[in-house]
């Protein structure tokens, strides 16, 4: 009997790397990831079959078809896809081109919402926002923050999730989209909601300088003063809604609506409506 | 600016290229490619941290949440970090403007829209040089060299950064740079257009906390937790770690919530409903 093969270590820390740094350098809307994970892969066939090419060839076809998540969590597809090959080299049944890429398509969809809304959506704007509070003053602290926090968190998670994914194969989804997983996401939503009100409130300031009347003293009162006597900010807060509305309920583009604020601030300014 | 300093800028635009940043996804992309740490960076390249870092901040507020599915940006930030904050910073110097004063903050938001929405022309323009490296990759898979993959990846968009990101990034930070300068120098904030760019400049970063807004909001009911989190900042001035403290009571609530439902149906919802404690 031919003896087990098992991937070195050193073979996955370079898949792992070469994925890390390349799942979108060679980015084009035809292939995205593809060729990030071919590269990331070639480690791993290369040391699964070392001395037969046309295996080698044989093997990377699994790779070819398109392939595009969100690349941080997408590491956890990357860890399956080495440990289905190293179960594959040792002849276990079921494994084939097929099932590969049926995990692999499987998974796109789903991690990449996951990823889009708690990685880029919510991790990284409160760090960021973190680092802006910290930065107040033109300070470097904030900046050199999020650069540490940021990048060894992030190396952390995604090592984690490749190993989680190399040692479970494809029941490893569980610990990512299983239902304890979607509850602790809507909860990391819903702080996320929360701290996005506060920067809203923290760093966009809309002013108008409507008056409308004199108080005794005969000085101007401001409806802006009004508005945030009844609620604080009440303008900025509902900027921020109806642009979120146009978004969200409309269909319309970030860009459009940008525009649109151009616009809006634009001629706002000019006929008096807006301003400080 | 010197030359030296604008090929440096033009070397960090093409690591932090956006998607397809040569620095990588997480190091290129999402660090090097957003405007607070392009402040910290550029500070270095100028001798000017606090001012850069200052002028950074309304450019980064109005970016804060960049989604990018599927490969579709509504803006470049390389753009941004690299050509709009350099010459947003020579000028304002130029102008002797106050950077953290109403005026300098004003127009750097205003730049930084206008340079993120254009900036998109380089991406859509990396994308698609990068079509030429793939196809030839396909070509030499097919004949058998599956090597060729990592030039093809790590390698070869060298070449595209360097035409799409580079050279008109240096050039347009060596050559803008005067024009800009004068440009602030004689610029009157008083005059009603101007006036209308900074009030232009105060409106937009709403738009980018409504994106991000949208990242995290999934039904119209969950806007009640965004307006919690803005009513307790506005009116009792709660600074943004606060925020989270009192977002994380909210997250907590909602996730035992949802454990216990989850626990109801695993029992079949006949076992009786035992009220966990924190079990940590």
């Amino acid at each position: 009997m031919a003896e087990e093969k098992k991937l070195s270590q050193k073979t996955l820390n370079t898949t792992f790397w070469r994925w890390w740094y390349g799942n979108l350098t060679c980015f084009s809307h035809e292939h995205m990831q593809t060729f990030g994970y071919m590269w990331a892969m070639l480690a791993v066939i290369k040391e699964l079959y070392p001395d037969d090419h046309k295996k080698q060839e044989k093997i990377m076809e699994t790779y070819h078809p398109f392939f595009n998540t969100e690349p941080e969590i997408g590491g956890i597809v990357v860890g399956i896809t080495c440990g289905l090959e190293e179960a594959r080299a040792n002849g276990a049944e079921g494994i084939d081109d097929e099932m590969i890429n049926g995990i692999r398509a499987g998974l796109m969809g789903p991690l990449a919402g996951i990823g889009d809304s708690l990685i880029v959506g919510t991790y990284i704007p409160i760090l960021l926002g973190i680092a802006i509070g910290l930065a107040e003053g033109g300070s470097p602290i904030g900046p050199i923050f999020y650069i540490l926090v940021w990048n060894i968190t992030e190396i952390l998670f995604e090592k984690w999730v490749f190993k989680k994914g190399y040692e479970l194969g494809g029941t490893a989804v569980d610990v990512l989209v299983g239902d304890q997983a979607t509850a602790f996401r809507d909860a990391v939503m819903v702080l996320g909601q929360v701290i996005v009100g506060a920067m809203a409130a923290s760093w966009v300031s809309i002013s108008s300088p409507i008056v409308i009347a004199q108080d005794s003293t005969g000085a101007d009162v401001t409806l802006i003063s009004r508005l945030d006597g009844a609620f604080p900010g009440l303008l900025t807060c509902a900027f921020v809604i109806f642009a979120w509305w146009l978004q969200a309920h409309k269909n319309m583009s970030a860009v459009k609506v940008l525009l649109l604020y151009v616009v809006i601030g634009f001629v706002g300014s000019v006929i008096g409506l807006l301003g400080s | 600016m010197t030359w030296l300093q604008a090929i440096i800028i033009g070397i960090l635009s093409c690591l932090a290229a956006s998607v397809p940043a040569m620095g990588g996804t997480t190091f290129g992309n999402y660090t090097l490619n957003r405007p607070l740490i392009a402040g910290f960076v550029l500070g270095l390249v100028f001798g000017d941290i606090q001012g850069c870092i200052l002028l950074s901040i309304p450019m980064q507020t109005m970016w804060i949440a960049i989604v990018t599915p599927g490969g579709t940006v509504p803006a470049d930030l390389r753009a941004v970090s690299y050509i709009g904050l350099p010459l947003a910073y020579v000028g304002a110097r130029a102008a002797g403007m106050d950077f953290a004063g109403k005026d300098a903050q004003g127009l750097a938001a205003s730049i930084s829209a206008m340079t993120g929405v254009i900036g998109v022309t380089l991406f859509y323009g990396t994308s698609m040089m990068n079509l030429i490296w793939q196809h030839w990759g396909w070509a030499q898979i097919e004949k058998g060299n599956i090597e060729c993959v990592g030039l093809v990846d790590a390698v070869l968009p060298w070449i595209t950064n360097l035409i799409i990101s580079f050279l008109p990034v240096m050039l347009l930070c060596k050559f803008g740079a005067d024009a800009v300068e004068d440009l602030f120098k004689k610029m009157n904030t008083d005059v009603w257009y101007i006036k209308a760019i900074l009030t232009v400049g105060s409106v937009l970063p709403a738009v980018g906390i409504s994106i991000l807004l949208k990242a995290v909001v999934t039904k119209t009911s969950d806007l009640i937790y965004f307006l919690a989190g803005f009513s307790m900042a506005a009116s009792m001035g709660l600074t943004l770690l606060a925020a989270t403290t009192v977002g994380g009571v909210f997250a907590l609530l909602d996730y035992k919530m949802a454990m216990n439902k989850l626990e109801l149906q695993n029992a079949g919802g006949a076992a009786g409903f035992d009220d966990d404690e924190e079990d940590i």
